[in-house]
């Protein structure tokens, strides 16, 4: 390696490009490490071909340590050669503060820490547009003219700290200034600078107190060319996910998917430690066929899933959920059969845990394999429209697999952001506290199911047609020492009466202290149910909605609103 | 491979040919790196169809393109002669699948003649020319023109 012009990856910052490839300059002791590190991997690889030659598997070994260590040696030793120190962007910030501040008759104090922290020169170079910006806005906005400084009592001069240094493997710059804390004349142009610095794998976070100032840290990875990743696979493809983005590891058994695993709305979730996660299908984002073999004839079929939770035949329902099954079926229902593939110890649903930037979500793959250093590849121009993947890499065994752009994934997939997931969140644990709801089932006339809130209901009766009393055109029965008025649901909504028969059955509601007879037909159950209500399909007068018991669909009936109309009276 | 001189022209162009489909098409020779046999492609889903995938040629990644697809042609049938020519185009390496690999030919640069619009159903633009032999007519691809986008 005679030429240190290394080529810059153009993964890392595909539009400057042009402006890294000058040169850089490297100090005579690293070269010399370099050289005699080449000279110490040419005698072990000597080492090696004899070891094969002679097939001495106890030489091979050792020659294999050595080169072990050596590549990690010379990968270090090259690494260094692309580390420059910061100072290169941080002291341009000098003059451009001055300038700044005097055509804006400021006077700012620009204090700069950590000039010799040394960082991939590919990372320098991407973060000096962001954090330019970062200084432009603090002196325009974050610093006040000296004299409202001194009406708040600060020092007429602001200072602006630019602060370099190395924790827990990153490179951390602090920028902080004592002026007015950060307002939305500030955040303009802040999203510019959150995907710049979110581009080269870094994360930015922001503290403001009013009149005080604004401490923004921006976190960084030391170098992109060679980042640590978990081995993913779907279909017997490998894809790399970078331990960055990655937040853990879960893996849902066959039989726990259907609790963990719910729909909201288009878009499925699972349940993690009380919080919601979106999940993505990496097959189906990437339209990668599923194929299964049937254990039996060993012929393919593709798998054609929609739903994660999906259950094709209902075999594993769960105690609760079997008490809707009808009785005469669960003794068949109940035996796993060879042919259920979802339920063997295959179907269990592995779920990279990753965030990056504003989302959070779960990634279902087929497989986990080690987590490796990859080393970076750009991909030819033909892929760059490929926004699924950030870049390509080569695998232990020479095989090239693709490394996912967690971000644009979640992008492409139009996955809510984290934001919007608490949204949903919360809208969902406001239905779920509801939980399960006591609900009395009843048919009006034949196949007219209907549904109501067990806690307005005060009895039920039957009572002989025959007491029924017409007075004034309104039916009442003799009840209790008083009169009970009876109504029937086709007086209030749009379904059938209730057909005439010797014997009547009542639900007797109680509502505002007074009591009221629904005639109803039978059965009349009660039931404890989630109120998965359908408000918009078979919404009607006194009627909430619809929903599904024992596969009827049922109308939930609103008392409250049917008595409203029936005894408005009762409510003044 | 057996040279068949065409021409005696002092200006000499060497071209590789192979076979797409039964169209039989040309390469200048400067513009190719290296011609493989693919063993292990790694396909990238969501790609434009007609991209075969990426490999590894020594440490570097190389996106393979069906040429029969990328010409509007049927699709390469995958087969024990199938080859992909390493190619240089824009600073970067890319590789085309093509059915067979056929003869070096050399010929004089006034030997080639403007190509029809239509050579066995591949668009004219995507050639700068064609050479005609004794046995046969060959189409000289334009790569920048194929490549592109």
């Amino acid at each position: 390696m005679n030429d240190i012009n290394i080529p810059a990856t153009d993964l890392a910052a595909p539009d400057s490009e042009e402006s890294l490839k000058g040169s850089i300059r490297v100090s005579v002791g690293l070269l010399d490490t370099l050289m005699n590190l080449a000279g110490e991997l040419v005698l072990s690889r000597n080492q090696l071909l004899q070891g094969v030659n002679k097939s001495n598997i106890k030489a091979t070994g050792k020659s294999c340590q050595r080169i072990d260590l050596i590549t990690s040696e010379l990968q270090e030793a090259i690494m260094q050669t692309r580390m420059q120190p910061i100072d290169i962007i941080l002291n341009k910030f000098r003059r451009i503060v001055r300038d700044r501040s005097q055509r804006l008759n400021k006077s700012i104090d620009l204090v700069i820490e950590g000039n010799d922290v040394e960082l991939d020169r590919t990372i320098i170079e991407s973060i000096n547009e962001p954090l330019k910006h970062l200084v432009n806005m603090a002196v325009d906005h974050g610093i006040e003219l000296p004299g409202k400084r001194e009406h708040l009592g600060k020092k007429a001069a602001g200072t602006i700290t630019l602060k370099a240094f190395h924790d827990a493997g990153q490179v951390n710059i602090i920028l902080s200034d004592d002026g007015s804390g950060f307002d939305p004349a500030r955040a303009d142009g802040m999203d510019c600078v959150f995907s710049g610095i979110e581009q080269i794998g870094g994360n930015i976070e922001m503290n403001s107190t009013p009149d005080k100032g604004t401490d923004i840290q921006i976190k960084l990875p030391l170098t992109l060319a060679i980042i640590p990743s978990q081995i993913t696979s779907v279909e017997n493809e490998r894809f790399a996910v970078p331990q960055v983005n990655l937040d853990e590891l879960i893996r849902i058994p066959a039989s726990d998917i259907k609790d963990r695993i719910e729909k909201v709305g288009d878009a499925d979730v699972v349940r993690l430690r009380g919080e919601l996660l979106p999940l993505l299908d990496l097959s189906k984002m990437l339209g990668i066929e599923k194929i299964y073999i049937d254990p039996e004839t060993g012929s393919k079929f593709i798998d054609r899933r929609e739903n994660i939770s999906d259950r094709r035949s209902r075999l594993l329902l769960t105690d609760t959920d079997k008490a809707s099954e009808k009785a005469e079926d669960q003794p068949v229902r109940h035996q796993r059969s060879a042919k259920d593939r979802r339920y063997s110890a295959k179907s269990a649903l592995h779920i990279a845990v990753v965030s990056a930037g504003v989302y959070k979500y779960g990634l279902i793959v087929d497989q986990f394999h080690d987590s490796e250093e990859i080393v970076v590849k750009p991909v030819g121009r033909h892929l760059k429209k490929c926004r699924a993947y950030s870049g390509a890499t080569i695998m232990g065994d020479g095989k090239a697999s693709l490394i996912l752009d967690i971000s644009n994934l979640a992008q492409m997939a139009g996955l809510s952001t984290l934001s919007e997931t608490r949204q949903l969140v919360k809208s969902i644990e406001k239905t779920s506290s509801l939980e399960k709801v006591a609900m009395i089932t009843f048919k009006n006339s034949e196949n007219e199911y209907f549904a109501a809130l067990l806690d307005t209901v005060d009895r039920i009766e039957r009572i002989q047609s025959s007491d029924i009393e017409q007075i004034g055109g309104k039916k009442v029965i003799q009840y209790r020492g008083g009169a009970l008025p009876l109504f029937e649901l086709s007086e209030v909504t749009d379904v059938n009466p209730v057909p005439q028969k010797n014997q009547q059955e009542l639900i007797v509601f109680k509502v505002r202290g007074r009591k009221i007879g629904l005639k109803v037909s039978l059965p009349v159950d009660t039931l404890e149910i989630e109120p998965n209500i359908d408000v918009t399909t078979l919404k009607g007068t006194a009627v909430t909605g619809s929903i599904i018991i024992n596969g009827h669909t049922t109308l939930l009936v609103d008392i409250y609103q049917m008595v409203r109309m029936l005894k408005p009276e009762w409510f003044r | 491979m057996k040279n068949t001189p065409i021409s005696s022209s002092s200006q000499d162009l060497s071209y590789s040919t192979f076979y797409v489909g039964k169209a039989l098409c040309g390469i200048d020779i400067l513009h190719i790196q290296e011609i493989n046999k693919i063993n292990e492609i790694t396909k990238v889903p969501q790609s434009p169809d007609y991209i075969n995938g990426i490999i590894n040629l020594r440490g570097r990644i190389v996106t393979i393109i069906d040429l029969g697809k990328k010409l509007g042609l049927t699709p390469v049938q995958k087969n024990n002669d199938n080859r992909s020519i390493i190619v240089d185009s824009e600073n970067e390496h890319v590789g085309l699948l093509v059915d067979a690999i056929g003869d070096v030919i050399q010929a004089g640069k006034k030997d080639l003649e403007a190509a029809p619009s239509n050579i066995r159903g591949v668009k004219g633009k995507y050639f700068k020319g064609v050479l005609k032999t004794e046995k046969q007519l060959i189409g000289i691809l334009d790569i920048e023109e194929v490549l592109k986008e």
